[in-house]
């Protein structure tokens, strides 16, 4: 009885996550039928993403992915440090709770209610206008890849607030006392105490809105223009194509990428220490 | 070593809302000594130490360190280093990274700090540990780390608060004299907290007793264990028998009090109080024997009849318990022998006797 409840979440696990993404791969190199795929052998749909403008809008969406993991740390980060250091211990958890609270609305609500804020006539334009700030309304921050990467940084900012909230358990108390006593500014507090210290939970925390910034079909869909495309938008392109070999290989090619860099971070900072809060 | 001072507190009080954490302490302590706020936990002596250190800005009052108006300085503007309770080492840097890392933001030259930290492994024994990270070491070794990140700096003044608290009690015993000749070597002043008696008494030139906020009484442990002014201090310091009475007469230096079953005599230690006045005797319990009644005692001992009652065997030392007649228990407490016990029935009457001489009055 003890032992099969250790046993229940490996097989869940197995079942429906390891199971799924194996096959993933498997059908990857399936051949593609009209409607659906046969079993087979061919690279056909990895030629298909490779050989294509498909590669340059997966690097792409790769590249403003980047940018919102660091616009999303330069800005979430530091309120996650704040809300350690500033706020009283008992409120700390319900003002995290505020910044958790966006995630309960549907994601496509969310970047929806971006479009009457950014567009031509929206929110912004509307108040710089009255203000006199500009004379033109800002175009550019709509159905543009400039769109795409406001969205997912305001998409996924709540979340870094609490990944860095979470990160900051590693960074005890006392170490801002030494600090003090010791003199040490600001800037290097933070670079020689907080960073190294914070590491696992921060990377942690960049990797989840990477991964989301690549996946998210609903982002360039709704705010990006014509052109926009991430993995995500690709392989809900090729599944509306009827293409699942494709849709298949452009998953496994994002599973490769969350698995290296999940590596590359686990060698450089050993993820395991998020668990593991320093007593 | 000069006879500066290095520490001069002024009606210093702080308060957390409405909780007074400390109130009105006077308090000065001489340059290149080792000092020791002792007292009960909650009292505030952390609270002091960390008004001394800057961690805490003051509600009332000043502090001048080395005779410049501190006040409000932040801690890193202070002639100050702090050792904190346990554990507080930068856990991502090892032993040397961790002692010279005061020094990086110093500025200073890499060979500079590689030499001054090299000294200060020596200094405090971790000359062999230099590589080692944090989780790694002992709690003692953690404790002379922070000692290493301190003085290392080469402050005037270094707070230690309760630094050897988290150790197991035989270390504690070994640590403490380490930092008492550490003190004597480095030569500055050393203000250390403890709630720990035996720590405070093995280091101390001089210390400080602080209990509910306030400064009872500063002097040296013989002073305060041997002649505390304050009933507090008496109470608070070694095993005493107290004994609470008004005063029936003032005359030539001794002092008559009833207890209301049995009068003393005592010296007034300076001390003048008016008839009439509520006022504690005591004497420490290692100093009262107890007697079979009836065996005839010299002219300076204090007698007073009791019940015995029992005897507790406490290893160096054993105690005895009689009863007064007002029901209050007496403690007499004397090394223990090893020969067979001379046993008293327990209810039977016995004498407390102890030399006069060795009575104290306190006022308050």
């Amino acid at each position: 009885m003890g032992k099969a409840l250790f046993l229940a979440p490996i097989v869940f696990m197995t079942l429906f996550f390891a199971l799924p993404l194996a096959l993933t791969v498997v059908w990857s190199v399936f051949e593609r039928t009209m409607f659906w795929m046969e079993p087979g052998f061919t690279l056909f749909a990895y030629e298909n993403f490779f050989f294509s403008a498909r590669l340059e809008n997966f690097l792409s969406s790769m590249w403003h992915s980047s940018i919102s993991v660091v616009v999303a740390f330069i800005f979430g980060f530091p309120v996650a440090v704040f809300v350690r250091r500033r706020i009283p211990q008992v409120a700390q958890h319900r003002v995290i709770l505020l910044f958790i609270l966006p995630f309960m609305v549907s994601e496509i609500i969310r970047i929806f209610a971006l479009r009457p804020v950014l567009q031509r006539t929206g929110l912004v334009n509307n108040v710089l206008l009255e203000l006199g700030v500009i004379t033109e309304p800002i175009t550019v921050i709509l159905y543009t890849p400039l769109g795409v990467i406001i969205g997912e940084v305001l998409s996924f900012l709540p979340f870094i607030v609490f990944a860095g909230f979470l990160a900051m358990e590693a960074v005890p108390k006392y170490i801002f006392e030494i600090c003090d006593d010791l003199g040490a500014p600001r800037h290097r507090v933070f670079i020689d105490v907080i960073l190294p210290l914070a590491a696992p939970g921060i990377f942690a925390g960049a990797v989840f809105i990477f991964v989301n910034g690549l996946g998210v079909a609903l982002l360039p869909n709704i705010l990006g223009g014509p052109g926009a495309v991430n993995a995500g938008l690709i392989a809900t392109q090729a599944i509306a194509a009827l293409d699942f070999p494709l849709a298949m290989a452009v998953s496994a090619i994002m599973m490769t990428t969350l698995l290296g860099l999940l590596y590359i971070g686990h060698r450089l900072f050993d993820l395991t220490r998020i668990l593991s809060p320093i007593n | 070593m000069s006879q500066d001072i290095a520490v001069q507190v002024t009606d210093l009080s702080k308060n957390y809302g409405p909780v007074q954490a400390l109130r009105g302490v006077d308090l000065s302590i001489a340059a290149g000594e080792y000092f020791v706020l002792l007292g009960p936990s909650g009292g505030g002596k952390t609270t002091l130490l960390r008004l001394l250190g800057g961690f805490i800005r003051p509600s009332a009052g000043r502090i001048l360190l080395h005779g410049i108006d501190v006040s409000e300085q932040p801690p890193n503007h202070r002639p100050t280093s702090m050792v904190f309770q346990s554990f507080a080492l930068f856990p991502h840097m090892n032993v040397a990274q961790n002692i010279g890392y005061g020094l990086r933001l110093r500025k200073l030259p890499k060979v500079e700090i590689d030499e001054r930290v090299a000294a200060m492994l020596d200094l405090v024994g971790l000359g062999d540990l230099a590589d080692r990270m944090p989780h790694a070491l002992s709690g003692g070794q953690q404790q002379r780390v922070q000692l290493g990140r301190s003085l290392v700096l080469e402050t005037d003044i270094l707070l230690l608060d309760e630094p050897l608290a988290a150790l197991d009690a035989k270390l504690r015993k070994d640590m403490c004299l380490e930092l008492k000749h550490l003190q004597e070597q480095v030569g500055i002043t050393f203000v250390h907290v403890t709630h720990n008696q035996e720590e405070a008494m093995t280091v101390a030139d001089n210390m400080a007793i602080i209990a509910d906020g306030e400064l009872v009484e500063t002097g040296t442990a013989r002073d305060l264990y041997e002649n505390p002014r304050r009933r507090f201090t008496a109470d608070f310091i070694g095993e005493t028998n107290i004994f609470d009475g008004t005063v029936t007469g003032v005359n030539n230096g001794e002092v008559a009090v009833d207890l209301g079953f049995a009068a003393l005599t005592v010296d007034d230690n300076g001390q003048c109080p008016n008839v009439g006045t509520e006022v504690s005797v005591s004497i420490r319990s290692e100093l009262v024997q107890i007697l079979r009644s009836g065996i005839a005692v010299a002219a300076d001992q204090q007698t007073l009849t009791a019940n015995y009652g029992e005897a507790v065997y406490l290893g160096l030392a054993t105690s005895h318990v009689a009863a007064l007649p007002n029901g209050q228990a007496v403690v007499a407490r004397h090394v223990s022998t090893g020969l067979a016990l001379d046993v008293i029935a327990p209810g039977s009457s016995v004498e407390l006797a102890w030399p006069r001489s060795m009575m104290r009055l306190h006022l308050s």
